[in-house]
């Protein structure tokens, strides 16, 4: 083989299995899902009729669907900003000087603790904390804090409430052990050059701390964003998108029009519109990423 | 790119075959896979027994896929849109109408009729267009349970008849214990606690919620009573906490547990019932009437049912298959086995070796009628869906009147029966 | 003034450090008390964290089901796979990108990136037909292949990462000596660059080991199941056996909490590699 081609070709030849698997398991899904979602109803009717964007008006103008992004957008933003708080405090903590290294350890590995979960644990282990009959309720009448066993899951006023906390439970460890490796990055010579300017506990933080950190809090929140927005498995085994539709999100909406109503192409649709919003923010990252490289 | 992908997938599918990781299908004998939730509910090991004795009868092998009844639904539902359904299938009346619509599940009719078989012997055939879809094996009767102890607790000295009677006996259980009267699992995700928890007290007092085929919800003189008698229940706290949130696991568990005083649950769970909570006093009555009502009672009976893919590609023997489980002495086998009522006429189990509550059931069951209106209902599991979520609303206050909340389930439902 | 400024933050830091330990510790703690439990037990008033009939119940009946056991089998070997055809063709790629230019490079590398966007969910339906096409329904190699298209784009960027750190004289020393560009990645880009691929490896292993989705709606039989679908069947039985679920949602995360207490140093040590690349 000619060497100037072969040289052309190396790099393809690395990337050959990644491509192929791409193609096959991304691309072409991707073409099917946009393709199904053009049509009256995919797999349960034999001979679906194109029906062009018919299918989109009908899902954006359907109001149970604006209601579960509303309900999508309640849960990711406050599990974002939770876990951004929560995270950064462990992390901060466990970075102090105070702390010895074997109590830093433990309290790490305790910290991360919700992060060793699949989310059907996660889900009944909260069901059972927060069950009208369970220990949390326990507690908070033993300290009467409440007087009333508080149904968390069953009341539609605070069930997406319930369930964001059950989330952010399971989410923060991942910001945590990201922030506590961007802290132990940062070099220690930028903290003396700010104590030599005077600047206390918080001015350092603001001023050095979070400028170093920029990148990878963003990312997170990148990233997190898509999870959350995504998250199905936790919410289908907790509430099931109910009581009514007090928990549905975007990702229930989709699998309950799929498996319950064998609307497919409902099913697609809405699957296509969530695929657009976190291509979108997907550029985004890139960008950023690429921004910071 | 046609031809690229069409290599690619090629290409995959022989790595993925190198890998070892395809199964492969086995040419010399017939194997038929039969997924189901019964072999779960059974005694461990029965319903292979039976299997095999098709199996030595007629040489076609049977693979058993048993998962409880959830997914079971869930893999029949994937199978029926991917076309990877396993040859024969356990159904439930409520998954009918739409696989059949889908074209997912064979046409038994033109089956039976070409094996002349004879449909006078079945009990019931659940249709789709005027052929038969599926076939009822056995069917279970939905009795109400009571914990004896509990209503000696709170001081309720007879059984409630009526629903007067009934409300009375929660009033107790509720000033004079820490237990829960009622439950309705009336969970999204799983909202059969409007087949079997609540329109059973409907059926009960000769009430109905279709007519001539179409939903008739509003200006329905029983139903209006019977969501009011569940309000009454809701207000005054006599039903279990949380079910917004319950499915029917949780509501047996509770009961299993004594938390709970009545349930409406299938027979079909006495057995596990009596093994998990042997010290558990309860028994089996009749479900109470509305006080005027004096007619006979309808009781609700889910049943095992049974259908044959439309991607299967043995047929004939699959048939055999359904014909054998329907035959006399393996059908009353099977109902002895799960406490049930055969769903072949003439077969005449031998339940004396059965629990002796299983017969208080029997005789409750052949006091009444049985009826399912769900049975062969378009989408059925979103028409109790809906109207899940009318009640809660109504629970709730959210919706103002009973009439209005029948108002809007009916609309709910008139746009799956267009 | 300064000492005690010191003693109210160490004051400060502790009770934190005590209530995070509770939200953090305490779920977990609570689903290991109850897997010794008996199923009445679970909701007792008052609840107790240990009661007299504390017992190995619940775990023994899950080691004497066969099928339950083979669920975690086949836990290990899936994502076994995964981890190794993911770190395998992952290191290939972030080696093309680490080392070459080429054409279609950046717009390669921008699908690859946001494919960490795409949620599963939107793809489940199109895999229900591609599967069956491929006859990979209900095998190992429909869960492989499709947790690969989830995992290996963090793989790539963090490896891509790494690889840059490394000075590209390295290969070409080994070339210069007659060794192929094959030859330099294995064996000297790769083993220097261990912290961080099992830092790689082990969230591989979380992905694959926790997905849910894809392993109930793209098997059938029992025998090609998941710890997590196993977990969820037992949710399925006609009454919640709540001390066996606990039981083996014990079971399904021990391997995972192995992992992160044995490679703790080497996974936040690949993070900060990656996070300051």
């Amino acid at each position: 083989m000619n060497s100037k081609l072969k040289k052309t070709l190396t790099p393809y030849g690395y990337l050959l299995p990644t491509l192929i698997l791409m193609t096959i398991l991304l691309v072409i899904p991707i073409i099917m899902v946009i393709r199904y979602s053009l049509y009256d109803n995919v797999i349960a009717n034999k001979n679906p009729a194109f029906v062009g964007l018919a299918n989109y008006v009908t899902v954006l103008s359907d109001h149970d669907f604006w209601n579960a992004i509303g309900h999508t957008l309640f849960f990711v933003i406050i599990s974002i900003i939770a876990h951004m708080l929560i995270g950064m405090t462990f992390a901060l903590i466990l970075n102090t000087r105070y702390l010895g290294a074997r109590t830093k350890g433990i309290f790490r590995a305790v910290y991360a603790l919700p992060w060793m979960f699949t989310a059907s644990v996660i889900a009944i282990t909260w069901r059972m904390v927060l069950d009208p009959n369970g220990v949390l309720n326990y507690i908070l009448m033993t300290l009467h804090i409440t007087s009333e066993k508080i149904t968390f899951l069953a009341s539609r006023d605070i069930a997406l409430q319930s369930v964001t906390l059950i989330n952010i439970w399971s989410g923060y460890p991942f910001y945590m052990i990201s922030i506590l490796a961007g802290l132990q990055g940062i070099s220690p010579d930028l903290y003396e050059a700010a104590a030599l300017d005077g600047a206390d506990a918080i001015h350092s933080f603001t001023g050095v701390t979070i400028p170093q950190l920029k990148p990878i809090l963003i990312s997170l929140i990148m990233l997190d964003f898509v999870w959350t927005l995504q998250q199905f498995a936790l919410i289908w085994m907790t509430t099931g998108g109910g009581p009514v539709n007090a928990t549905e999100t975007v990702s229930t909406w989709i699998y309950k029009q799929g498996f319950t109503k064998f609307q497919y192409s409902m099913a697609s649709t809405g699957a296509v519109i969530l695929l657009i919003v976190c291509t979108i923010i997907g550029i985004l990252y890139v960008r950023q990423q690429r921004a910071e490289a | 790119m046609k031809a690229f992908a069409k290599k690619a997938l090629v290409c995959a599918a022989a790595i993925a075959m190198t890998m070892g990781m395809a199964t492969s299908a086995k040419a010399e004998d017939v194997t038929l896979e039969f997924q189901q939730w019964w072999g779960v509910e059974l005694p461990d090991g029965a319903l292979q027994e039976i299997c095999d004795g098709f199996t030595a009868e007629s040489g076609v092998k049977i693979e058993l896929l048993s998962n409880p009844y959830a997914d079971t639904k869930t893999q029949v539902a994937a199978g029926a849109a991917t076309g990877t359904m396993a040859d024969v299938v356990g159904l439930d009346g409520s998954w009918v109408y739409d696989f059949a619509k889908q074209e997912a599940i064979a046409n038994l009719s033109e089956l039976m009729t070409a094996d002349g078989y004879d449909t006078a012997q079945l009990s019931d055939q659940i249709q789709y267009q005027g052929n038969t879809y599926m076939i009822p094996v056995v069917n279970f009767a939905y009795p109400l349970y009571v914990n004896m102890d509990i209503l000696e607790e709170a001081g309720v000295e007879a059984i409630p008849t009526t629903w007067t009677e009934f409300l009375d006996a929660c009033a107790k259980i509720k000033e004079n214990t820490d237990k829960a009267a009622y439950c309705i699992p009336l969970s999204t995700e799983a909202p059969n606690g409007i087949q079997n928890q609540f329109s059973t007290w409907l059926w009960a007092s000769g009430g109905t919620l279709m007519k001539d085929g179409k939903p008739a919800l509003t200006d329905n003189e029983m139903l209006t009573k019977v969501v009011d008698f569940f309000k009454t229940m809701k207000d005054n706290g006599y039903l279990t906490d949380g079910v917004e949130a319950m499915k029917e696991q949780d509501m047996v568990n509770e009961f299993e547990n004594g938390r709970l005083a009545f349930m409406v649950d299938g027979i079909s769970h006495l057995t596990t019932i009596k093994t998990e909570s042997p010290d558990l006093h309860f028994t089996y009555a009749p479900m109470p009437k509305e006080d005027s009502y004096e007619g006979q009672s309808g009781m609700d009976v889910a049943n095992w049912g049974i259908g044959i893919a439309e991607n299967c590609e043995h047929k004939a023997e699959a048939m055999k298959f359904i014909e054998y489980l329907m035959s006399p002495e393996v059908n009353a086998k099977l109902s002895q086995l799960a406490n049930a009522f055969p769903g072949n006429n003439t077969a005449a189990p031998d339940y004396s070796a059965n629990d002796e509550l299983f017969l208080t059931a029997f005789e409750i069951f052949q006091n009444g009628y049985a009826i399912n209106e769900f049975t062969g209902a378009p989408t059925a599991e979103d028409l109790m869906r809906s109207m899940n979520e009318q009640l809660i609303l109504y629970f709730d206050g959210d919706t103002a009147s009973v009439a209005d909340m029948l108002t809007a389930t009916q609309t709910a439902w008139e746009a799956a029966y267009e | 003034m300064i000492g005690q400024k010191k003693l109210w933050v160490k004051i400060l830091i502790v009770v934190i450090l005590i209530l995070g330990a509770i939200w953090a510790g305490f779920p977990v703690v609570w689903m290991i008390s109850n897997s010794f439990k008996t199923n009445a037990e679970i909701f007792e008033l008052p609840p107790r964290l240990i009661t007299e009939n504390f017992s190995f119940t619940a775990y023994a009946k899950i080691f004497q089901n066969p099928e339950q056991v083979r669920f975690f089998i086949n836990s290990y070997i899936i994502s076994g796979i995964v981890v190794i055809l993911t770190l395998f063709i992952g290191i290939m790629a972030a080696y093309a990108f680490s080392r070459f230019e080429f054409k279609g490079k950046s717009v390669i590398n921008t699908v690859i990136v946001a494919v960490q966007a795409v949620p599963p969910i939107t793809l489940l339906i199109p895999y229900l037909s591609l599967i069956v096409s491929l006859k990979l329904f209900n095998t190992f190699g429909a869960l492989v292949l499709t947790y690969l298209v989830f995992t290996l784009p963090y793989c790539i960027l963090m490896v891509t990462g790494y690889l840059n750190t490394m000075p590209k004289d390295l290969d070409e020393a080994v070339m210069i000596d007659g060794g192929s560009r094959w030859t330099a990645l294995w064996k000297i880009l790769i083993p220097s660059a261990i912290p961080g691929l099992i830092s790689v490896g082990m969230y591989t292993f979380m992905q694959a080991w926790n997905e849910y989705l894809f392993a109930l709606t793209l098997t059938k039989t029992n025998d090609m199941r998941t710890v997590p679908v196993g977990i969820n069947l037992l949710m399925g039985q006609h009454a919640y056996e709540w001390n066996q679920m606990m039981a083996m949602s014990v079971l399904g995360s021990l391997p995972i909490l192995v992992l992160f207490l044995f490679f703790q140093k080497y996974f936040i040590a690949g993070m900060t590699a990656g996070a300051v690349k």
